[in-house]
């Protein structure tokens, strides 16, 4: 299946979106691109650390609530398209933390319909909740032991997950390298999955390495071979972030306008394919580069 | 030895030095980008070397062989014992109490060491949307001891933040407990370029503990939205030796990504 095909046939109008990788790491942003291509409308991003391509997707006009921990690019500064578009009022935020939401997605994968953590009480992250939230959460105490209090969240299963992986084979079986942050969780706790990943290697090589396998296939609904497909972030034992390009993505993000047009226009609505853009942003060169920068490291 | 003092260090250098004073060997530290970084990663490379390390996207005991661009830099997970996962990390040792020290930050501290990274104005029509919480409101939760290393400014330190995104005291010695927080009594140090900052339990409140060398309580108050009570035995933040410098300068941030300041001045 090709990566339009996927988001074709699973990311419909209205979906709520679960967003793989974090930060500079493992966006997946070939997707995320695809996505806003396509313009589909209404959606609902959530993950941990909302990054770069939710920002992209924010700024395509597509979204209309985020529910998630963080957003932000660390030190290459905020996400500038959500932080408009909150202080503007055009999106609503529903503000959790991130091993709350890593709780919601757990409480999903294991088909349960809530979980409780130890945090949150006394923040005013529970005296605020989005417009269209029902119930956000619930303080009880434990049933085995009175006087000790827990915050109940709800599980969270996402219509369709985006993520981008080292390896998965043709069925879906996901090999997550490196950090791992919320995905095996969030995986596991959607309705569906495209899996994006820098190579496809045989069933084989999990069968004989089976303890390899982040996730099984059982979640996984398409397969998608594109390498450097995380770009401009990294993909550990890969390739790093490009700090120039992500950069120049800033500085279009936070000035707005045309400027944001112009970005959109020429890297994202003027690349047909994404080799097209991989290409536009140094091509060979600049990716021989990021992988050597990644291969100092491992 | 003999300590040979040096004044020619730039304000994040000594915050640095100052947090890492408070990180002793033996200590589980969950790492923030930022100084925070730097000041555990001294920590390890002086006084404390067997303190070991966390990040939240799910490195475990990493070995860092200098300061890392942020917690999800592919350096993270340097010779970790495990790369894992948020759950790992946030879940399994920051929740279940196994770790010793937490670094935060945010837009906004107040007296009860509450901490604002999420919206400045009312949430409903903001001002100014921040972050977010990150890990931070699980780490302000559950973990004995936070430090935070803040630029002292007015704004910054106002009486009450206008978004409690981590909890400190919360309104008092009992703000905690009421709120069902079971970590009620946390040790809160706040490190800035004026003076070290430290919660007393019985108040709830943070107190005036040490000055940065040359500083006056009066400038402290001139920038700070409420005014912290002077501990009776204040003491001055110790300088930092022409070593430490070294170290900091040469093996912890080489780059100078974090201690840009320093930077500044070297040019001017």
């Amino acid at each position: 299946m090709s990566t339009k095909e996927a988001v074709e046939k699973f990311v419909l109008d209205g979906a709520i979106i679960g967003m793989g990788g974090q930060n500079v790491a493992r966006c997946a942003v070939n997707l995320a691109r695809e996505i806003i291509k396509q313009g589909k409308k209404d959606l609902t991003l959530t993950g941990c650390n909302l990054s770069i391509h939710m920002d992209l997707m924010v700024g395509a006009g597509l979204v209309r609530k985020c529910e998630f921990g963080l957003a932000g690019l660390g030190r290459f500064g905020a996400t500038f398209q959500f932080k408009r578009a909150i202080e503007e009022g055009r999106m609503e935020a529903e503000d959790f933390d991130h091993l709350t939401m890593v709780s919601r997605f757990l409480a999903g994968e294991m088909g349960i319909p809530f979980l409780p953590v130890r945090g949150l009480m006394g923040s005013d992250i529970l005296n605020y909740q989005a417009p269209s939230t029902k119930k956000k959460f619930e303080i009880i105490n434990n049933p085995w032991n009175q006087g000790e209090k827990v915050t109940l969240v709800p599980a969270m299963q996402p219509d369709v997950t985006i993520v981008h992986v080292q390896k998965a084979d043709e069925i879906g079986n996901v090999v997550i390298q490196g950090i791992a942050s919320h995905e095996p969780e969030l995986i596991r706790a959607s309705k569906a999955t495209i899996v994006s990943c820098e190579e496809i290697v045989s069933t084989k090589f999990f069968r004989s390495n089976p303890d390899f396998t982040t996730v099984p296939y059982h979640y996984i609904d398409a397969v998608i071979e594109q390498p450097f497909g995380a770009y401009p972030t990294s993909t550990y034992g890969y390739y790093g972030f490009d700090v120039e390009h992500i950069n120049y993505y800033q500085q279009c993000a936070r000035a707005g306008g045309e400027h944001y047009k112009r970005y959109m226009n020429e890297y994202i609505y003027g690349c047909e394919t994404f080799d097209d853009f991989l290409e536009k942003c140094g091509g060979v060169k600049k990716l021989n580069q990021l992988k050597h920068e990644m291969l100092r490291l491992v | 030895m003999e300590k040979h003092y040096s004044e020619n260090y730039a304000r994040e250098e000594l915050m640095s030095i100052e947090a890492s004073r408070f990180i002793e060997s033996n200590d589980t530290v969950i790492l923030g980008t930022g100084l925070p970084m730097v000041a555990a990663i001294f920590a390890q490379k002086t006084h404390a070397p067997d303190v070991n390390f966390v990040v939240e996207s799910g490195s475990i005991d990493p070995i860092l062989p200098s300061a890392p661009f942020t917690v999800a830099d592919p350096i993270i997970g340097h010779m970790a014992v495990r790369t894992g996962s948020l759950r790992d990390v946030l879940g399994c040792l920051v929740q279940r109490g196994l770790v010793d020290i937490g670094f935060l930050g945010g837009a906004e501290i107040d007296q009860f060491g509450n901490i604002n990274s999420t919206y400045i104005g009312d949430p409903r029509s903001p001002k100014a949307r921040f972050p977010g919480s990150g890990g931070a409101n699980s780490i302000a939760s559950c973990v004995p001891k936070i430090l935070i290393i803040a630029q002292h400014e007015k704004r910054r330190f106002p009486p009450r933040v206008q978004f409690i995104t981590s909890p400190g005291y919360i309104d008092g010695p009992d703000g905690r407990k009421k709120a069902g927080l079971k970590m009620d009594r946390p040790d809160i140090i706040v490190v800035t370029d004026l003076c070290v900052m430290q919660i007393n339990p019985n108040t709830g409140r943070l107190e005036l503990t040490k000055l940065m060398p040359g500083v006056t309580i009066d400038e402290v108050y001139e920038n700070t939205g409420f005014e912290p009570k002077p501990r009776a035995k204040m003491e001055e933040v110790e300088l930092p030796t022409e070593e430490e410098l070294k170290i900091l300068r040469d093996k912890v941030d080489p780059d100078h990504i974090y201690l840009k300041e320093f930077l500044k001045q070297q040019r001017t």
